[in-house]
């Protein structure tokens, strides 16, 4: 049960630390929460205590994640509740008051760090994933909370005949939270005669609890369960001072209501059965009217470039624009299935027609060198090339051959 | 080791996500050159029609002279830079040179080809004939009009365009919806008849046809002959049916019967209805009256169970089902939210022609049902994904911005309305002079009449600094209450500026004419500012421009010559009265004999005047 509070408390100091960060820039005025069109989940907290109950209401109606919304106002209503249990058993995780309460086991100073820094975590999984079960009575492990409850009850009655002086550090604690609250005053007191009362539970008891927790730290991370459990005799303080918050389950009930009413998941016609399959019509491409269709819904949409970037992702699709990423072989697609040793040998081209040996022949030798080094033509190219040198040659064989030239 | 084949525009796209819109910037397509920013709406249509209609000038020229056209720049080689064919390059007769034509769209010249191959006894292939009669039943039998339709169709401007092609896009336009009609025996049905075992496909061509040139009645009996034929329909036939049915029949449930009838039969013949079918069952319930608000949903949920999900033409007919323009709305705000729901947060495709219609359909729906936070959601599921693009044309988009200031402007404290003015004006959307009206009664409730300079610099700079009324309305306000010295000095410089707007009337366009409203106005703002000067030179415009102004005026006036003591300019102003011979006179001369220290001289003049008025009455 120590370790369900533990929990619970460094839950409470985590919000504690952000209230506080928020409060600060609380101040954000009306038009600063109505653009806000999605309530960002993990910050909206502090600005839902810092409206009415009215707005808050609205909100939740409308959002679509209304559900996630009253959520957030539990989890206020959480963090006020939580608030006083976190006072009461300040000693066991106040670093300042622990080495007070606890001089002589200082080896557990660091245990309990360990512990403070492992449970931010859990309370970090349960704020990135808000619970789905929307009511504490339907759910079936409610049990832990309600014994957390029992047992501030039993220690109340144990210490409550204990009037042992408050450290000053708690008392200022209790004020600083308290003034997070609306009822100022009242909170404060109300925090402090709960902190009196607890003062009293013996050290050894604590240390035992403490070495429980230890001993069993995984069971704490429930990623689900935290944020529906409410202690039912808790006042909840809203900040327009009215007392108690509205009760966030009409809400969620309207909102429950309105959404099995939705006519999108009104019964259907039942004309076709589900499973039927299209017959395999003679598919021609495209048809005049596909194109048509098509011309129609680009002519109908927005398809101005709204920067640089869409600018060239147009002139990308219409070819005009090197694609990227840059590859200098674009364009060359056909080329690329030739190998390289048809553009570097070329001698098998000279074989038939032309001499054997002479100038002729040395000359050609030079061509295809040179040839074999050009890359700006295809393998046709180079081979055109060669086909022209052999029909000159024919055809000036006589000249050649009067020469002496024209070996073969 | 494995590399990830992506789309060539995948780098590009990655990029372009990085960019957020910069509300301080003009449209992209205006950044090239800052001195053709455009400041006003019609600027903005000027600039942007004719950087379009330059396109189109050089595509015309291109594609008329294409022989200067030829050298190829580019390697690797760039189709679209380069001029298109336009003639036929098969002389000879024969199924390939039919198929050239169809695809060229000669509607004419591939008719007169088919006749010439028939004569020859040249027999065509099913498949070329289907698209045969696909291209003469999407033409309507007509040849088709060059297509260089202008980008830009909302156009009143359009002037500039070249003359032929106007006409032309313009002629086309109109006859597709008008003029153009199915003609009886048309070249389509002479050529289906001459098809001795004509198949779905061409069915499918001759109804579509059929649908389209309004020929309705002519199209369901083709179907009956379909089915007399022993042949099935395919989808795009039923979908043409559908949209025809409306047309057929009187009665709403008639109507709803008949698409109801289709649709079994669908079934019956196995064909899978498309989201076309569905949103053209949609559109049809539009016309449908009660039966449409009954049959909707059903309808959806049925599409749903065959796995079609609704595009945003879907939610568009939906919406206008329910909602009909200016009939009266009985609790059927859910509907609009309901949608919202289910469309909340999706990115959509362009699927249809109608999917641009929506984010229209929907803030219209706001506006009437003045529901801001609906409103909010639209403009939200704007933002999402590509759904920008399904706003459509600029003239959508400014009717889409228009109907969502102006109700941003009835419902919102103004510190949010100018956050939002802040973000749209000018870089999306410049205000009509109508909502730039909203704007100041959006001012005026709230209290916040200090920033009307800083609105007047904006109206003026969008060009509405000539509309009168709203002016003159800006006047009154300005005049209606005093307040701090400081927002007071700089009405006084905001009225002197409106006044030279009177005076100027720049550059041919409509002159305000000064009312005893407007100049009373200007006067009040400048007595408040402790301008007496000014005042007194707008004072004496009255006179020029034969208007005559109020006793209160005058009284205020007097007020403020008693608080700095000049005699001789409450004489004057005595004077002036006197002049328009207002009934206020005596009154003033009064005033004027109590308050202010006289000399004999003056004094005598007073009485003179009172003398004057007295026996004028």
């Amino acid at each position: 049960m120590y370790r369900r509070l533990l929990i619970n408390i460094n839950q409470v100091r985590n919000r504690l630390i952000h209230t506080h960060n928020t409060r600060l820039t609380l101040p954000s005025t009306k038009c600063k929460e109505r653009e806000s069109f999605a309530p960002v989940a993990s910050t909206s907290l502090s600005e839902d205590k810092g409206k009415t109950p009215e707005e808050t209401e609205v909100n939740a109606e409308v959002n679509t994640d209304g559900q996630r919304n009253t959520e957030m106002n539990e989890g206020t209503e959480i963090s006020n509740a939580t608030l006083t249990s976190q006072l009461e058993t300040e000693p066991v995780v106040k670093p300042e008051d622990r080495k007070q309460v606890e001089k002589t086991k200082s080896g557990k100073e660091s245990l309990l760090e360990l512990l403070g820094a492992m449970k931010v975590e859990v309370t970090t999984v349960r704020k990135i994933r808000p619970s789905k079960t929307p009511r504490m009575s339907e759910r079936p492990d409610q049990e832990p909370m309600e014994s957390t409850h029992s047992m501030f009850q039993r220690a109340t009655a144990e210490g409550s005949q204990q009037h042992g002086t408050l450290n000053p550090e708690l008392v200022a604690a209790v004020s600083a939270a308290a003034s997070t609250l609306p009822n100022r005053h009242q909170a404060e007191s109300e925090l402090l005669k709960q902190l009196r009362k607890h003062e009293a539970i013996p050290d050894t008891q604590r240390r035992a609890d403490i070495g429980h927790i230890i001993s069993d730290m995984k069971v704490g991370k429930r990623p689900n369960g935290r944020s529906n459990v409410r202690p039912t005799s808790q006042i909840r303080f809203d900040d327009d001072g009215k007392g108690y918050t509205q009760d966030r389950g009409i809400t969620s009930e309207l909102d429950g209501v309105r959404r099995r009413k939705s006519p999108f998941t009104s019964k259907r016609l039942n004309l076709f059965a589900a499973a039927a399959e299209q017959d395999a019509l003679s598919d021609l491409g495209p048809t005049l009217w596909d194109i048509d269709l098509a011309n129609q819904i680009v002519q109908a949409t927005n398809q101005m470039p709204r920067n640089g970037f869409e600018e060239m992702i147009q002139w990308t699709k219409e070819g005009r624009l090197w694609q990227y990423p840059i590859n200098n072989e674009a364009g060359l697609e056909e080329e690329a299935s030739v190998p390289f040793h048809e553009h570097v040998f070329l001698e098998k081209h000279l074989d038939e027609s032309f001499p054997q040996q002479g100038p002729v022949r040395h000359f050609m030798e030079l061509v295809i060198t040179g040839l074999a080094k050009n890359h700006h033509l295809t393998v046709q190219q180079k081979k055109e090339h060669i086909d022209w040198f052999r029909d000159y040659f024919r055809q000036k064989e006589d000249v050649l051959k009067e020469a002496e030239a024209y070996l073969n | 080791m494995f590399t990830v084949i992506r789309s060539k525009e995948a780098v590009l796209q990655a990029l372009a996500s990085t960019v957020n819109r910069d509300p301080t910037a003009s449209d992209y397509r205006f950044q090239d050159d800052p001195y053709l920013t455009p400041k006003t709406s019609s600027e903005f249509k000027l600039f942007s029609l004719s950087q379009e209609s330059g396109r189109n000038a050089a595509k015309y020229f291109i594609s008329t002279y294409p022989k200067y056209f030829q050298k190829d720049y580019a390697q690797p080689h760039i189709p679209c830079l380069m001029p298109e064919t336009l003639e036929a390059q098969i002389e000879e007769v024969s199924e390939a040179a039919l198929i050239e034509r169809i695809q060229m769209r000669k509607v004419k010249a591939a008719v007169d080809l088919y006749d010439q191959l028939q004569q020859a006894g040249t027999p065509v292939s099913l498949d070329v004939t289907n698209q045969l009669l696909d291209l003469i039943c999407f033409y309507g039998d007509c040849d088709p009009a060059q297509e260089n339709v202008p980008e830009q169709r909302n156009e009143e401007t359009e002037d500039v365009q070249d003359e032929p092609q106007t006409k032309k896009g313009r002629a086309s336009k109109a006859s597709d919806k008008l003029k153009a009609a199915w003609k009886e025996n048309n070249n389509a049905e002479r050529i289906f008849a001459l098809l001795s075992e004509p198949n779905t496909h061409s069915y499918s061509a001759l109804i579509r046809g059929m649908v389209k040139y309004g020929a309705y009645s002519k199209a369901f009996s083709t179907y009956t002959d379909l089915l007399n034929n022993q042949l099935k329909a395919d989808v795009s036939t039923f979908n043409a049916l559908i949209t025809a049915a409306p047309e057929v029949k009187e009665k709403y449930n008639e109507k709803w019967e008949l698409i109801v009838d289709l649709l079994k039969q669908m079934a019956e013949q196995k064909v899978k209805p498309n989201l076309l079918t569905l949103n053209a069952v949609l559109k049809a319930l539009r016309r449908c009256g009660t039966v449409g608000k009954s049959q909707a949903f059903p309808v959806i949920s049925e599409m749903r169970a065959l796995s079609i999900d609704p595009s945003l033409a879907s939610y568009n007919h939906l919406l206008s089902i329910f909602y009909k323009p200016g009939a009266p709305f009985q609790g059927q705000t859910d509907i609009l939210q309901e949608v919202m729901n289910e469309v909340s947060g999706k990115s959509f495709t362009p699927q249809d022609p109608d999917d641009a219609q929506f984010f229209i359909t929907a803030v219209r729906i706001c506006l009437d049902t003045k529901d801001i936070e609906q409103a909010y959601r639209v403009h939200e599921l704007l933002g999402v994904g590509e759904n920008w693009r399904l706003l459509g044309n600029d003239f959508q988009q400014n009717i889409y911005h228009a109907r969502f200031f102006s109700l941003l402007c009835m419902m919102e404290n103004i510190d949010v309305v100018l956050k939002w003015y802040r973000d749209l004006v000018p870089s999306v959307y410049y205000p009509s002079s109508n909502v730039m009206r909203d704007l100041l009664q959006a001012l005026d409730t709230d209290n916040r009449l200090d920033l009307i300079p800083q609105i007047w610099k904006d109206l003026k700079q969008l060009g509405h600094g000539n509309r009168q009324t709203l002016v003159e309305e800006l006047l009154t306000l300005m005049a209606r209450e005093k307040q701090n010295q400081e927002v007071q000095e700089t009405f006084a410089e905001c009225a002197l500026d409106i006044k030279k707007m009177y005076d100027t009337g720049d550059r041919g366009k409509v002159m305000m004419s000064w009312t005893a409203g407007s100049l009373s106005d200007l006067v009040s703002v400048l007595l408040a500012a402790q301008r007496r000067q000014d005042a007194w030179e707008i004072l004496k415009l009255f006179k020029t421009h034969n208007r005559v102004p109020s006793e209160e005026l005058l009284d205020k006036f007097l007020t403020c010559i008693k608080e700095s003591g000049d005699v001789n300019q409450a004489l004057e102003l005595v004077q002036i009265s006197a002049g328009f011979c207002l009934p206020g006179t005596p009154k003033l001369i009064q005033r004027v004999q109590q308050e202010f220290l006289l000399s004999e001289q003056q004094k005598s003049m007073l009485s003179d005047l009172e003398i004057q008025t007295f026996n004028s009455d």
